[in-house]
């Protein structure tokens, strides 16, 4: 078994521009890096720094100027649009700053969602969902609508949504840069019981020191480029 | 599939779409238009049908006539007619001629049809057409009239009237003298058609032929096929074999302008008010367009979960569907109602000029032919006004989505 597929997941030479006007803005300035198996990796830096569009490159919900990002040895971005879309729903999971339910649909329908998506039976999506919310300790509101819910209570939905298809790798924007100390403490112990029980690679992105001070690798990232 | 309508159908029916800015009133406007294009259409389509029905129940499917002669025998000419034409159910023989009736000093133009009453019984549809009198009778004393004459003499059920007859003297060709007889007014009808109900007097075909004094003899033949629509074939068939002597008309021939100029106006307004649909439909397109602005962040969430481009286009076709398919089922029950209120107010006030319309009652008639084109037109629109908005959705690059929720 070579090198690249031994990693989960190899980054190379990875570029990306964005267009502003008549110029090209540079955000991500030649990235090489690999991500081994249940790994928990920190990308911390500054506003504008670059880690929220690698994190998104990485998760595939943009493309890279240029580069390569291989998932065990496969190039990702070699994908057409309907397999990259079935790839993300089998092995990715996200976890975003705002919570990003959807407000007509209720928590248990949130976290079915991926599931049915994946095409699986109504019932069998019912009962997988209603056991994660039960594990985050909120099967008592499982039929509340978002705007029924607090800001702590939302963000573990939207985690309970994240893993219903038991995702190797489970990415995460800011995780607890809404929440209050307190739910944000919640979170950050969360995603590391799921790491440690599940085997999930965590890969999150964050400023807040004390929570990157938890993670056994942490990328400093500055000017697109890694400090 | 089922998925992606459950979503369209949970992401449709949100507040901003259901109370924000005008989603309701081009769900309404759809609704309207779907609702006048039933109406519309059952009213035509009961226009023809009504003047099909008068002209098959007062004349039959078809009549055969002979030119300028009578016919004399009964039994060998029917049995002609059935040998030449299989189609045919039943034959009534029937005799007419221009007479005039009198009452009270007033007099009127009229054709007097005299006909055998058994017979006819199986061939027209005469007697659920009689408005006043019971049961139809004719016989050697007793004549049924039209409403319109009967309004115009001010005769009643059990009232008489004269019927003068012109008979052409035999030695002088520019002479005539008069035939009269008294008959009691036995049942006002309904003949459908204002010119008959104006002209038409129907009396027994002895009576007929004794006031015209033309022995046993007749005109022609009211002829039941066992399937009207078929007339046309049929009556070209007898044409045939009958030879020049004879004229064969169907219903259609009777007035055939008119029923032709019917088919015309039903494809114009039928094009003519699908506008509305149409309207409507796009104004639920540039809905759809805010919706999607207003759904950045959710439609972006659905293509992390996996949806791709594709799906997320159904999503949105599903809803173009929903609210088709919704506008046609409300629509076609507004157009029922408003077929009932038709119908309704027909009774008491008078909606179609007999004069112009040769009817002055249309019994409306909702073709399912008529909803089905109808349905599949609308849902059709709406699928194609919906496709625009869906393409969008489904382009919307998953970062601008996260950055706008």
């Amino acid at each position: 078994m070579d090198n690249q597929s031994q990693n989960l997941l190899t980054v190379q030479n990875l570029f990306k521009n964005y267009q502003t006007g008549a110029s090209d803005l540079p955000v991500l300035k030649g990235l090489s890096f690999e991500i081994k198996q249940g790994e928990a990796v920190c990308l911390l830096g500054s506003s504008g720094a670059g880690k929220s569009t690698l994190l998104q490159i990485l998760g595939t919900l943009d493309r890279p100027s240029s580069g390569e990002v291989l998932y065990r040895g496969q190039n990702l971005f070699e994908l057409d649009d309907e397999s990259l879309a079935e790839f993300r729903n089998q092995k990715m999971g996200f976890v975003f700053q705002f919570h990003h339910l959807i407000q007509e649909l209720t928590a248990i329908e949130n976290v079915m969602l991926p599931a049915l998506i994946a095409k699986e039976e109504r019932e069998s999506a019912y009962q997988k969902a209603m056991s994660w919310l039960q594990f985050m300790g909120l099967s008592e509101r499982y039929d509340h609508y978002p705007h029924q819910l607090s800001g702590g209570e939302l963000q573990r939905v939207a985690i309970a949504r994240a893993l219903i298809k038991n995702p190797e790798v489970l990415f995460a924007d800011e995780p607890t840069g809404n929440l209050d100390s307190e739910n944000s403490r919640r979170v950050q112990e969360l995603f590391f019981e799921l790491k440690n029980k599940l085997g999930l690679t965590l890969i999150i992105v964050t400023h807040d020191l004390q929570f990157a001070n938890l993670f056994t690798r942490v990328f400093k990232v500055k000017d697109g480029r890694f400090a | 599939m089922r998925f992606y309508f459950w979503l369209a159908y949970r992401l449709l029916f949100s507040r901003q779409i259901l109370f924000g800015g005008s989603a309701p009133f081009s769900f309404l406007g759809l609704i309207l238009g779907v609702a006048a294009l039933v109406a519309s259409m059952a009213v035509m389509s009961g226009y023809e049908e009504t003047l099909k029905n008068a002209m098959t129940d007062v004349t039959g499917d078809m009549q055969v006539v002979r030119r300028g002669k009578l016919v004399d025998e009964w039994s060998q000419f029917s049995a002609k007619l059935k040998q030449i034409e299989p189609r045919i159910q039943a034959m009534a023989r029937f005799g007419y001629a221009e007479a005039v009736i009198a009452r009270k000093g007033q007099v009127s133009g009229v054709l007097f049809q005299g006909v055998e009453l058994a017979d006819l019984n199986k061939v027209l549809r005469i007697q659920h057409r009689v408005k006043a009198g019971g049961e139809l009778k004719l016989d050697a004393d007793r004549i049924a009239i039209g409403q319109g004459l009967a309004k115009k003499f001010d005769v009643k059920v059990g009232e008489k009237i004269y019927v003068v007859v012109p008979l052409a003297t035999p030695f002088d060709s520019s002479g005539f003298r008069r035939q009269s007889k008294e008959f009691l007014v036995s049942a006002i009808m309904d003949f459908g058609k204002n010119d008959w109900n104006d002209r038409l007097v129907l009396g027994d075909l002895k009576a007929l032929q004794m006031l015209t004094e033309i022995g046993n003899r007749y005109t022609g033949a009211f002829i039941k096929l066992n399937n009207r629509d078929e007339s046309a074939s049929a009556s070209l068939n007898l044409l045939e074999k009958l030879g020049s002597g004879f004229s064969v008309m169907d219903w259609n021939d009777v007035n055939r302008n008119l029923f032709e100029a019917v088919k015309i106006e039903r494809a114009v307004i039928f094009f003519v008010v699908l506008i509305i649909v149409i309207v409507a439909a796009f104004n639920i397109s540039s809905t759809l367009y805010v919706f999607i602005r207003q759904k950045y962040s959710d439609i972006a969430i659905l293509k992390t979960l996996g949806l791709s481009p594709a799906k997320i286009k159904q999503v949105f076709l599903g809803q173009g569907l929903i609210v088709g398919a919704s506008g046609v089922l409300l629509g076609i029950l507004l157009g029922y109602i408003l077929c009932l209120g038709f119908m309704f107010l027909q009774n008491y006030y008078s909606l179609i000029s007999g004069a112009v319309y040769k009817i002055d009652r249309i019994d409306v008639q909702i073709r399912f032919l008529d909803i089905l084109v109808i349905s599949f037109s609308t849902i059709f629109i709406c699928l194609l006004a919906t496709l625009s908005p869906a393409v969008r959705g489904s382009k919307l690059e998953v970062i601008e989505g996260l950055k706008n929720g």
